[in-house]
């Protein structure tokens, strides 16, 4: 495993390990007071370590390709989604007060509900703008796999998943689309473009994930690996929201389905990291070097 | 502008390299014209392309000839590495082959 991905993974690991030791005082105690302050300050400085490392990389793995490599625009997209997903962070951090260093907007707060549209700003940033850059990115990636003959047939289960996935998109715009009568705004408008954007990405991870079973366990095949993880673990934190909503979920399983967006942060955050040990690998003395002497 | 013409005997040696570069990814991994040091950069660059890509990527490059070839395996390296660092790659393995 690439340094970068073990350091990524031990600070997951970490963070999952603090979070149980709130979640277990939530379990005994029933108060949400630790895991409140938990996810309010070390939840929101793992997402803003793990957007940043990711929008960063993803931007050195842009550089590494010349203007016109396909790639180039697919890594360009990846760290546009990257961007979009840190700023819409920071923006919900921001307007919601989930800022761990500090209660700095109460003193500078304007009148008239800004961060209210703020937080909904944020939303949309971070979750439709990112998945659409995301979307892109992917769709040009399978392009260049499909042109190599990378991407293999898709088996039944692929078929099944892909099936479900389009029935829950339409049942989704059905549930949506007659509300479009009641005037709402912008925001919420955009932001129900967020489950077909997930079902797209969720079709495009499926198709990938077929073209890293037929690579097998390489870096490059682990960078797109990393891809498809991230955007299932999404799905799942996405369903657990959905569950959580209609009662489906009891408090405690609730409270334990937040910890699923570390996991999607820290795979976000590796994808581009196996992309650099796998371009660092070519610099290695170690492919042909050793020959001499 | 005028270029001079390269001295023959160093096309015949850049060909021999490239020719070696293909060869370096043929099956027959035992061949009896490949020296030692041959040998042994086609061991690693074998072990190279799993590390990188996966142990399967060497299959999905075969050609009809059933080898992999410079024209076969530089535009995927080219494509998902970027031309920069397959290019670096390339330098080495000419060098040493």
């Amino acid at each position: 495993m690439p340094r970068l991905v073990r350091w990524i993974w031990i600070l997951l690991a970490l963070q999952l390990a603090l979070g149980m030791i709130a979640y277990a005082h939530f379990l005994i105690t029933g108060q949400y007071s630790l895991l409140g302050w938990y996810f309010w300050a070390l939840g929101s400085l793992f997402f803003l370590v793990m957007t940043a490392t990711e929008c960063c990389l993803a931007i050195i793995c842009r550089t590494w390709f010349d203007w016109d490599e396909p790639m180039r625009l697919a890594w360009g997209m990846i760290a546009c989604a990257a961007l979009a997903r840190l700023a819409g962070t920071l923006l919900r951090a921001v307007s919601d007060g989930h800022l761990p260093w500090g209660y700095w907007h109460r003193f500078s707060q304007p009148s008239g509900g800004l961060f209210v549209s703020l937080s909904q700003l944020g939303m949309v940033v971070g979750g439709p703008l990112s998945m659409a850059f995301l979307a892109i990115g992917l769709g040009r990636v399978l392009s260049i796999q499909r042109k190599f003959h990378l991407v293999g047939s898709l088996t039944r289960g692929d078929r099944a998943l892909l099936l479900l996935v389009l029935a829950f998109t339409i049942s989704q715009l059905y549930i949506n689309l007659p509300l479009s009568g009641n005037h709402p705004s912008l925001g919420t408008m955009l932001l129900w473009l967020s489950d077909p954007l997930l079902s797209l990405l969720l079709i495009e991870a499926i198709l990938v994930r077929r073209s890293v079973i037929r690579m097998g366990q390489g870096l490059v095949a682990k960078c797109w690996g990393m891809f498809v993880l991230a955007i299932v673990v999404t799905s799942a934190g996405d369903a657990a929201i959905w569950a959580s909503n209609h009662g489906l979920l009891s408090a405690s399983l609730t409270a334990l389905s937040w910890y699923i967006w570390f996991v999607a942060a820290a795979a976000f955050a590796s994808a581009p990291a196996y992309q650099l040990a796998a371009i660092s690998l070519t610099r290695e003395s170690s492919v042909v070097l050793p020959l001499r002497g | 502008m005028c270029f001079e013409a390269a001295p023959a005997s160093g096309l015949d040696d850049l060909q021999t390299r490239l020719n070696q570069w293909s060869h370096l990814w043929t099956q027959e991994s035992e061949s009896a014209s490949r020296t030692e040091a041959q040998q042994l950069v086609a061991e690693r660059l074998a072990s190279w392309m799993e590390r990188c890509f996966g142990q399967r990527m060497q299959s999905s490059l075969r050609g009809k000839e059933n080898q992999i070839s410079l024209a076969s395996s530089t535009p995927v390296f080219n494509a998902f590495l970027g031309r920069r660092a397959t290019r670096e790659l390339s330098r080495r393995v000419l060098q040493d082959i």
